[in-house]
């Protein structure tokens, strides 16, 4: 495993017109680990991964990956990194292994060695049987494995992935995931765009989470489950008004009535289960216990929003920046 | 850039044009148009008397490849020479293949560079078939008789032979402006039908500008008054002055096209 990090990005800025998309970005993903980078629609993700990949030009910041300093979007990406943005998009009139060989020869790759590493992805995502068919006639499905592919032919060491599962059925998917934490395992860094918290949470060691172009949060999936507030669960009981009245004083839990009938819970697992066991012991039925908003997702919602409000009074009162970053922190 | 980084982007652009109908109709209708223009003009009664060496057409096969050659400089050239530099950049934007392509281990330079040499190559190509093509038309439906050039004097086939062809390797130099002119406008407009068809149209337009006399300074700098250049070959003595100073401003067109094309492409952010 190398000494560096895979990417090594710092205070990275872009601007497009008046509108700051990246606002001194830092992102740091390490050797066999997969790295969630999450954040609601239009947040940054995709233009943070084109300035990395080098299709974006920077304002401002530094960028390392696989230890080597890219200073322009003009330089060649190097070996070992692959990926690809937003949605896949491939020559239609080339069918798909003419579309691989195509990349693997500007990869520098002689012909026969551009036709083992293309069997061996097609394998890898499940496309061998239509591999000779035109693009063309694709699905997005098939178009999204194919990408998938155009990366594993350069042997990835860095591999980002852009919301990857979009456009793929149940099996896909799985087999995506399956695919990136492999590849993590064999030691490929692998940076996984997403605005889904649940595949990051179950995906991803580490996570960074963008919104309006700013971190709001960066490190371990663990250390952000530390600070989720406690999950909502939505109730459904014999006798809601008993079940408040059991809920009132108890430590851990605060219910609300519901907006569509029932009752909202947030607890812990513990408080819950306590809560739970003291219903039936009152007498109160319970009849529906279910999972409402999760834990990390909540985080989400109150790290994305706590940041767009933060924009907002930053509009007001023309807050610095750097104050900015010590309140979101 | 490296030689093997270009080589790379030169093959995938070529393969790439080989699998497209378009590029087969278009080389078999520079294979096949002369037989059919000189199979035309042997059965009919009338000649193409307003064209240069039009009179000549059923007396010297050598003289329908120069016909042709008047014809084509009218826009069948600049359609050639931008029907690929026209279209090679823009269609990585209709495909949304640039963050495909500007991903892999090449940089901006060597994709530039490959894909410009691949529309030279291919305008290069097109012109060579269709230069063969029109003299082998002429020689088999017509004959090898001697060719009375612009001055009345006779030349042999062989004499007639080489200077048709000089000919027609003079056409090289502002077909290659074209093919720049239809590259700038493919990688700033990135439409292929504006990269196409502009260099058509203004093509045209100095065509009718030289037709209705203008400033001579002003008719010089078209790159259309280079096609015409080829006049000073089928005279004596020949006079080459108008070759020189056409190949001059061909090749200015050549290199600021490709100049502001590259400086484009290599500032633009790939953010659609």
């Amino acid at each position: 495993m190398s000494q560096h990090a895979a990417i090594e990005a710092t205070g990275v800025r872009k601007r497009f017109g008046t509108r700051d998309v990246l606002c001194d970005v830092d992102l740091v993903a390490h050797h066999g680990r997969l790295h969630g980078l999450l954040g609601p629609n239009g947040a940054g993700k995709t233009t943070l991964l084109r300035v990395l990949l080098g299709l974006v030009r920077r304002d401002a910041g530094a960028v390392r990956l696989l230890g080597s300093a890219i200073e322009s979007n003009t330089e060649v990406i190097p070996e070992g990194v692959a990926g690809c943005v937003e949605a896949p998009s491939f020559y239609p009139y080339l069918t798909g292994r003419q579309n691989l060989s195509a990349f693997g020869r500007l990869d520098g790759r002689d012909r026969s060695g551009v036709q083992r590493r293309i069997d061996d992805a097609l394998e890898h995502v499940g496309l061998g049987a239509q591999a000779n068919a035109r693009v063309g006639s694709y699905s997005a499905g098939m178009r999204q494995r194919l990408a998938l592919a155009a990366a594993l032919i350069r042997s990835p060491r860095l591999l980002f992935l852009d919301e990857p599962t979009n456009s793929l059925d149940p099996g896909g998917a799985r087999d995506v995931r399956t695919l990136a934490q492999r590849l993590a395992h064999e030691g490929t860094a692998v940076v996984l765009s997403s605005h889904d918290m649940a595949e990051v949470e179950s995906l991803c060691d580490a996570v960074t989470i963008i919104n309006h172009g700013r971190v709001v949060f960066s490190g371990a999936v663990a250390e952000l489950k530390k600070r989720a507030p406690a999950a909502v669960h939505l109730l459904r009981t014999s006798d809601d008004d008993a079940a408040l009245t059991v809920a009132s004083g108890r430590r851990g839990v605060k219910v609300s009535s519901a907006g569509e009938g029932g009752l909202d819970i947030t607890a812990d697992v513990d408080a819950l289960d306590a809560y739970v066991i003291a219903l039936g012991q009152a007498g109160v039925a319970v009849r529906a216990l279910e999972s409402r908003v999760r834990s990390l997702e909540s985080l989400f919602l109150e790290l994305t929003a706590r940041a767009a409000a933060g924009e907002e009074s930053e509009a007001v009162s023309q807050a610095s920046d750097e104050q900015m970053s010590v309140a979101l922190s | 850039m490296s030689i093997r980084g270009l080589g790379a982007v030169v093959t995938v652009e070529s393969l790439k044009l080989l699998r497209q109908i378009r590029t087969h109709v278009v080389l078999a209708a520079c294979v096949f148009g002369p037989f059919a223009f000189a199979a035309a003009i042997r059965v009919q009664s009338s000649l193409p008397t307003d064209t240069l060496f039009g009179r000549s057409v059923k007396d010297s096969g050598f003289a329908v490849p120069l016909v042709i050659l008047g014809f084509a400089a009218l826009w069948a050239f600049p359609l050639l020479a931008s029907l690929v530099g026209g279209d090679i950049f823009s269609a990585e934007d209709r495909y949304n293949t640039w963050k495909m392509v500007l991903t892999r281990s090449r940089s901006r330079a060597d994709v530039f560079t490959g894909k410009v040499v691949t529309a030279l190559g291919f305008s290069a190509v097109a012109i060579v078939i269709l230069a063969v093509s029109s003299m082998t038309a002429g020689v088999l439906i017509v004959g090898v008789d001697p060719l009375v050039d612009l001055s009345g004097f006779v030349r042999s086939p062989d004499q007639a032979l080489s200077r048709v062809a000089l000919a027609w390797v003079s056409i090289l130099p502002p077909a290659f402006a074209f093919t720049a002119f239809g590259v700038l406008l493919s990688v700033v407009s990135r439409s292929s039908v504006v990269g196409i068809g502009v260099p058509v149209v203004v093509g045209l337009t100095m065509q009718l500008f030289a037709l209705v006399d203008g400033p001579e300074a002003l008719r010089r700098l078209l790159i259309t008054s280079a096609f015409g250049t080829w006049h000073g070959l089928l005279t004596e003595p020949p006079f080459y002055e108008p070759l020189y100073h056409g190949a001059v401003i061909s090749a200015a067109y050549f290199v600021v096209c490709l100049a502001i094309a590259y400086g484009s492409l290599r500032r633009r952010d790939i953010a659609g």
